[in-house]
């Protein structure tokens, strides 16, 4: 028996023991926890309510159908500032953890075009229906599960809308996605300091869809809104998955790419709006959104290895529910104020809550104005403040075990030029 | 159309104080007020003095030595850190300094060959002092007042008797006591007079280790390999207890973890050293021959091998006295010595033996009204496999994150989830709000 013998044995004995971390699924997700609709600024300062009430550019979001009823045409530039707050109490744990202060600024550009009075009239909408920026760090209890993440959704809609009789219309949209992703988690490898290894993953993908809507009013502008907008399936391609692991751990965590797909939920809105004298309107928007298409989280890795595979991480959203409820109040010519409130229930099941949208049950409270500084110039401002309330989860995937909290602050601005 | 433009003005400003007074009333980032903490108040156990008894764990040995590093990741001190905020007082530990903070030695990972793990010993930045009379280490003294008093290789049999403290015995101890004490102090009477008003108890698991590491083969000539029997546990654990509760102060005591769930027993398999045996001789042999009480037999899968079995030693010729054949280990009139292995038989014995005197610790932690961290429990549970916080925990060497490299010892994670596992215990039998502690601030085995 030689010494090569000695090798050979040692070898086969202890040979395929090592490594058996499996990358758990990075949890990409445009979900409801990054999604703060201020598409609108008139709609922000209610809420979210307003389809059925305001009829401008910013219909080419909310409703299609109301395009055709503007008179003349418009074009209007808006931006917020979402300031995402979340907390994390481990459970048992004194320490309270929160996310980086940070500004995700949504944006939206709506302009339409048509002859004046018409039966039809056109329009194009570029907006982010759902994004954010998270940054948890590397020193918090669930640096495993993700230390930050960006998300951003950019939607491209082209719109037609036609009246078919003065008091009903309708109108559609296609919707070309643009998703870009740049997400970043701690692996537990370690480094001589006794630092833990880390993932990052970035990429940007390309998804359609289609947005739908009518619109009726009476005499007595009482107005009814209902649209529809389909999901977008974003496919991610060839992302980019780098990982800093000690040298001897290297060949396990190639630099490779990754496929992954993010559906975007349908949602289905009605809105009602009706005067409660000639200066005050109320808007209420209930919206029914097909969060049950967020099933499972499916990554394709180029390169795998023993600890790099495939992942399949459930999900399991359920459907979610929105009310929204709003005040308009026309000051006179020149000013009017809004304000609203909400409620949304929250599709993630508790097991399913995750770092990067802590969700929960959620309410919100905001406020606006529109200033009318000439026959041309419109400026609309809002705030909205959301309260995502304290939950208590045990994560099915990661076993992190806490108590999180979200506050979001977004005030927004938007100038329109009116022709 | 003035006046209108003035009245709007007016709504405006008073809108924009609104808006002002919205920020600044909730820019704040989101708190918990009261987070389920135990409402019953202040508790009633007196946390100031906290000492911990115990062995190689209590001194946070690991990677098989014990240096500043794992000292500092110990259990007892993560959990003396986590008292502070209900009353807890000063911690002092034992630590090498600095320029000594490699201490005994250790191993550490060198690399991977062929995907095997190659480990390097340590032997910079020592606190060795000397060599006693029988060739073994001593180590720079530490005498002034300590409470980790975690000693390694402490046995619960070994704690009664004087001059285990001595050059002749356990260096470790042998460390912590001035010279005029070494001949004379007992771990019994060094443990019980500190002044204590809280202590941890985890002693016992040499008691049945030492014999279990040998294959629970008993070495006349080393007493750190005898099991010591139950009843004598039962007698000397009542009276350590009784010594440390002495004027209803409280504690918490741990059960013994069985061997079955280490690395050290669960890494080296018979079906492994089989394989080798077959690719290193082409299939020429393939079985693995041990001796046992019952005589000599084939390996099974239920025979458990240390991480350390000398696997050099396959096949030589003349090993322990055996002058018939070569082939040691891989033919029956050659088998491998009893030591080498912990056959099923002796594992049925140990994990009996070990359940016996669990038994005896639950028993008398009920009757002093003690906490009870189960490690006996807990441990099944990790062998199984358990995510906490993202991070993959078992009874794998290397990869389960728990032990650290000689496959008996804690990682400083496994530290912090040993001290959550007596913080619950602590706080589930004395209704108190010590807080948990955050496992992912703790590393696991550390890779080149």
């Amino acid at each position: 028996m030689s010494a090569l013998y000695i090798q050979a044995l040692t070898n086969n004995a202890m040979k395929r023991i090592l490594f058996s971390i499996l990358l758990a699924g990075p949890s990409l997700l445009f979900g409801q926890g990054s999604q703060v609709n201020t598409q609108g600024i008139k709609a922000l300062g209610m809420s979210g309510a307003g389809s059925a009430l305001f009829v401008d550019e910013s219909s080419i979001f909310y409703n299609p159908g109301a395009l055709s009823k503007m008179e003349g045409n418009a074009v209007s530039v808006g931006g917020s500032a979402v300031m995402y707050r979340s907390a994390f109490r481990e459970t048992g744990s004194a320490d309270t953890y929160h996310t980086k202060f940070q500004i995700s600024p949504p944006f939206s550009l709506f302009t339409t075009f048509g002859p004046k009075e018409s039966w039809w009239k056109a329009g194009l909408g570029v907006y982010t229906p759902f994004g954010g920026a998270v940054d948890w760090g590397t020193e918090w209890p669930g640096r495993y599960e993700l230390n930050s993440l960006q998300l951003r959704a950019i939607y491209i809609q082209p719109t037609l809308s036609f009246k078919l009789t003065d008091q009903f219309s309708v109108g559609g949209g296609f919707v070309y996605n643009i998703g870009l992703v740049d997400l970043s988690r701690s692996l537990p490898v370690f480094f001589a300091d006794g630092s833990p290894g880390q993932a990052q993953l970035s990429g940007t993908g390309t998804g359609m869809g289609f947005n739908l809507g009518a619109h009726y009013h009476l005499d007595n502008e009482v107005a009814i809104s209902l649209s529809y907008r389909s999901k977008v399936v974003t496919k991610l391609k060839d992302g980019d998955a780098k990982f800093t692991v000690p040298t001897s751990v290297a060949a396990s965590f190639p630099n490779t790419t990754f496929d992954a797909e993010l559906p975007l939920p349908a949602s289905f809105n009605l809105g009602i709006s009706f005067p409660l004298s000639p200066k005050v309107d109320i808007a209420v928007d209930g919206t029914f959104i097909g969060y049950d298409v967020y099933k499972s989280l499916d990554f394709d890795y180029k390169d795998n290895t023993p600890v790099l595979q495939d992942t399949h991480q459930p999900k399991k959203y359920e459907n979610a529910f929105s009310g929204k409820i709003g005040i308009n109040y026309k000051t006179g010519d020149h000013l009017a104020l809004r304000a609203g409130g909400g409620y949304v229930y929250t599709p993630v099941n508790g097991p399913y809550v995750s770092p990067e949208t802590p969700d929960n049950n959620r309410i919100m409270g905001s406020a606006g104005f529109t200033y009318n500084i000439s026959d041309k110039w419109d400026i609309t401002g809002a705030y909205v403040f959301q309260r995502i309330q304290a939950r208590t989860v045990t994560s099915a995937t990661s076993g992190l075990r806490g108590a999180y909290k979200t506050n979001i602050h977004a005030p927004g601005l938007s100038l329109t030029y009116k022709w | 159309m003035v006046t209108i433009m003035k009245k709007s003005n007016t709504e405006i400003s008073f809108f924009l104080s609104l808006f002002v007074s919205i920020l600044s009333v909730s820019s704040c980032a989101p708190d918990f007020d009261d987070f389920d903490q135990n409402s019953s108040g202040q508790s009633q156990v007196d946390f100031s003095k906290y000492i911990a008894v115990g062995n190689s764990l209590t001194a946070g040995f690991a990677d098989g030595g014990l240096y500043l590093e794992g000292q500092q990741a110990a259990f007892p001190n993560i959990i003396a850190a986590q008292l502070k905020s209900v009353g807890g007082g000063e911690f002092m530990s034992p630590f090498f300094a600095e320029e000594q903070s490699n201490g005994s030695g250790y191993i550490r990972l060198k690399g991977f060959v062929n995907d095997l793990p190659v480990t390097e010993n340590v032997t910079d930045k020592l606190a060795i002092r000397g060599m006693s009379p029988t060739q073994r280490p001593l180590y720079t003294k530490y005498t002034n007042e300590i409470q980790n008093l975690g000693v390694p290789g402490m046995r619960l049999d070994m704690a009664f008797v004087a001059g285990v403290g001595s050059v002749y015995g356990n260096s470790y101890f042998e460390r912590l006591l001035t010279d005029d004490k070494t001949e004379t102090e007992t771990y019994f009477n060094f443990a019980t007079t500190k002044g204590h008003t809280f202590f941890s108890f985890w002693l016992g698991n040499n008691d049945v280790l030492g014999y279990a590491t040998n294959g629970a083969y008993h070495d006349p000539n080393d007493p750190t390999t005898a099991l010591t029997e139950a009843g004598l546990f039962a007698n000397l654990y009542t009276n350590f207890i009784e010594a440390l509760t002495a004027g209803e102060r409280k504690g918490v005591v741990a059960t013994i973890p069985d061997v079955t769930v280490v690395p050290y027993f669960n890494t080296v398999t018979t079906a492994r050293l089989e394989a080798g045996v077959s690719a290193a001789t082409q299939g020429q042999f393939s079985k693995i021959y041990i001796t046992t009480s019952n005589g000599v037999r084939m390996a099974t899968d239920e025979d458990l091998f240390p991480l350390t079995f000398p696997a050099d030693t396959l096949g030589k010729a003349v090993i322990f006295g055996n002058p018939a054949t070569a082939g040691y280990g891989l033919i029956e009139q050659n088998p491998l010595h009893d030591k080498f292995v912990l056959d099923r038989d002796e594992v049925m014995e140990i994990t009996t033996h070990i359940e016996t005197l669990n038994n005896t610790i639950k028993s008398v932690a009920e009757n002093k009204e003690l906490a009870l961290a189960d490690a006996h429990d807990y441990l099944h549970l990790v062998k199984n496999g358990l995510t906490l916080s993202g991070i993959d925990i078992s009874a794998s060497y290397i990869t389960g994150n728990v032990f650290s490299l000689d496959g008996i010892h804690l990682t400083p994670m496994g530290n912090a989830i040993m001290a959550n596992l007596f913080i619950d215990a602590i706080n589930l039998k004395y209704s108190t709000n010590i807080p948990r502690v955050d496992i992912t601030k703790y590393r696991a085995v550390i890779l080149p």
